[in-house]
């Protein structure tokens, strides 16, 4: 059978196995016996577990547990609410400065705890009730939480990053480092249609209100420095060639947890169970994910199709801007119902010989691909974080917080038409701090 | 960050051997945890040795690297009791009862297949590891049977809950895909 259709129907098998219901790691796994049998032979199926474990044999993952473990002891404390207030205590000034101060809490929790439906919920359960009663609008303090609740995958540390490096065999400190500048244009983004579009509601008298003094400002920063400060310091330690991303992340991680521990009483054995608990269940998820998408790409070479792809989109007369337009309406659909991690270790293999053969590069597509993972986290039928404000906020619609996502939406399409205009954005700061073209 | 729905654990009944499987995973689930912890603690202790001290670090890399698997594969009943495996739930919702409860007997099925092969052909590589004194090709050179131990153990485990959460969709124990709608 010719490949290229082979592929298609594998497509397709896998839509229709993994839209069933079953988990997706079992689904990929499903898939791959099946047509390994099929065209391999029962034999093939053998090399599976082998497959399997070896894709899991590799240094660099131990980076994902150990980044789950700091983002989760931190989770699991009120530093969101913590950070929160200091962002309040220090922005109040600035025109707007709340919703400033929320989406600033947003950036920065979601880059620690690097996980979205967490940054949610901590900045929302204060930030939701504290813009509504000011007078903004529903839907902005609404979607300005879901939208900035998604930054946490584009931010360093990011797991959705470190799985994209391990998927592709790319720099996971430059990977880290294309991330900062898109993830600043996108809070500035976001920023910029909550003022405006609060503005336009005519609410503006009551955009700067609430004043502090120093003392308050001052008193709440040893809450929040420590983590900011261990989160700049894994960085360094990655940058300045002191270790690698797993080591530090595990230093970052024990640090968190002793943070966690001293300044916030994490004392009782019963809440550090609760930390260890979801990290292991996060972990387990995504590295089992990760090994199953190692059987699924494995399958898919094997059968030639993943080579046969990569030649026929080489034979393709297509403007590269055309397929890098279909390659993303694609990521966008399967963002809708996957969450990123699993879309990004199903399409890498695929995609990525596509890429760098049209001559785009892997590292500022993984930041093209994370911000179109960022749309699916807030648009239906998924979207976690409108499911998650819709919990923490029960007496806004969820029409109400769909419609007040959908122009942080268009702030991330805009982001992503930036990036493409201006390549340098994602690619400037890593071949600044870590020297030219790979 | 995952899209996992927001369904609580596995419910057991008054089943015994529901409950029993479920200690079982929750076990399991203790021991990938300790694993992850170890190899935290095992990564700082290599920093301290090679950073601070200067000295060379001969088993850590590879014992963690082997701690991280075991926990994957052992913690795999637990993550399955939980119900943290991430699904598209989005076709099950939307189906009236009988058909949800078909599609969640097929997925059973189809899962518990898949993880009865898996277990097979991961006993025969283990048994292989074991058979020939298989030895990692580093300085450290351990054993290969010992982590590939993880394989069959955690498959085993796996298997079982998934054959529990079977038993208990068709019991009544619980409902298909944990749904409440």
């Amino acid at each position: 059978m010719d490949p290229l259709v082979l592929g298609g129907i594998v497509a397709l098998s896998t839509i229709l196995v993994l839209f069933s219901g079953v988990s997706v790691a079992l689904g990929l796994l499903i898939v791959s016996a099946g047509f390994l049998m099929i065209f391999d032979g029962m034999r093939s199926l053998e090399l599976m577990p082998e497959i399997l474990f070896g894709k899991l044999d590799n240094f660099a993952l131990l980076s994902i547990p150990m980044f789950i473990i700091m983002g989760s002891s931190i989770a699991s404390t009120r530093a969101g609410a913590d950070l929160y207030e200091a962002l309040e205590r220090w922005l109040t000034r600035i025109p707007g400065g709340l919703v400033i101060s929320n989406l600033g809490a947003c950036a920065l929790f979601a880059a620690m705890s690097g996980s979205s439906p967490a940054t949610c919920a901590a900045i929302g359960k204060m930030g939701i009730p504290e813009m509504r009663k000011r007078g903004y609008p529903d839907g902005v303090a609404a979607g300005s939480i879901a939208a900035g609740g998604t930054l946490g995958i584009l931010i360093p540390p990011s797991v959705t990053m470190i799985v994209y490096g391990i998927a592709t065999e790319t720099s996971i400190g430059r990977l880290f480092l294309a991330g900062v500048i898109p993830g600043f244009m996108l809070v500035g983004l976001f920023m910029a249609w909550s003022l405006y579009s609060t503005w336009r509601s005519g609410n503006t008298q009551r955009l700067s209100s609430g004043s502090y003094t120093w003392a308050e400002r001052f008193e709440i920063l040893p809450r929040v420095v420590p983590f900011l400060l261990i989160i700049l310091g894994v960085l360094y330690a990655m940058y300045g060639g002191i270790a690698t991303p797993s080591e530090t992340a595990a230093v970052g991680a024990l640090l968190c947890l002793l943070i966690a521990m001293v300044i916030y009483k994490l004392w009782n054995p019963r809440d550090l169970w609760v930390v260890l608990r979801d990290s292991t269940k996060e972990s387990v998820m995504i590295l089992f994910i990760i090994a199953a998408a190692g059987v699924f790409s494995y399958m898919l070479s094997s059968l030639f199709i993943t080579q046969s792809i990569a030649e026929w989109i080489g034979t393709l007369d297509v403007n590269r801007w055309v397929l890098m337009g279909a390659v993303n309406v694609f990521l966008l659909i399967a963002g809708f119902f996957l969450p990123p991690v699993a879309v990004i270790l199903m399409a890498a293999p695929i995609l990525l010989p596509i890429i760098t053969t049209a001559g785009f590069d892997p590292i500022w597509f993984a930041v093209v691909l994370t911000i179109n993972m960022e749309i699916g986290l807030i648009s239906p039928p998924v979207g976690l974080n409108l499911y998650v404000i819709n919990g923490i906020a029960p007496d806004i619609s969820l029409k109400t917080i769909l419609t007040g996502s959908l122009p942080f939406v268009a702030c991330m399409v805009l982001a992503i038409v930036l990036l493409c205009l201006f390549p340098g954005l994602a690619t400037w700061l890593p071949n600044l701090v870590m020297g030219g073209a790979m | 960050m995952a899209g996992q729905s927001a369904a609580t654990i596995a419910k057991t009944g008054n089943n015994p051997f529901l409950r029993a499987v479920a200690g079982l995973s929750t076990l399991a689930g203790w021991c990938a945890a300790a694993m992850i912890m170890a190899a935290v603690a095992i990564t700082c202790q290599m920093i301290v040795i090679r950073f601070v001290l200067n000295g060379s670090t001969v088993w850590q890399t590879e014992a963690v690297i082997y701690l991280v698997i075991s926990a994957t594969l052992i913690g795999l009943p637990y993550v399955q009791r939980l119900r943290g495996h991430v699904n598209v739930d989005l076709i099950p919702i939307s189906l009236p009862p009988r058909a949800r409860f078909g599609l969640a007997v097929l997925t059973s099925l189809l899962s518990i297949s898949i993880m009865a092969i898996m277990l097979w052909y991961g006993f025969e590589y283990w048994h292989f590891a074991w058979d020939r004194g298989w030895r990692s090709d580093t300085v450290w050179g351990v054993r290969l049977w010992i982590p590939y131990l993880a394989i069959p153990v955690g498959f085993a485990l796996f298997l079982l809950q998934l054959i529990a959460d079977f038993v208990a969709l068709l019991t009544g124990a619980d409902k298909p895909f944990g749904l409440d709608l």
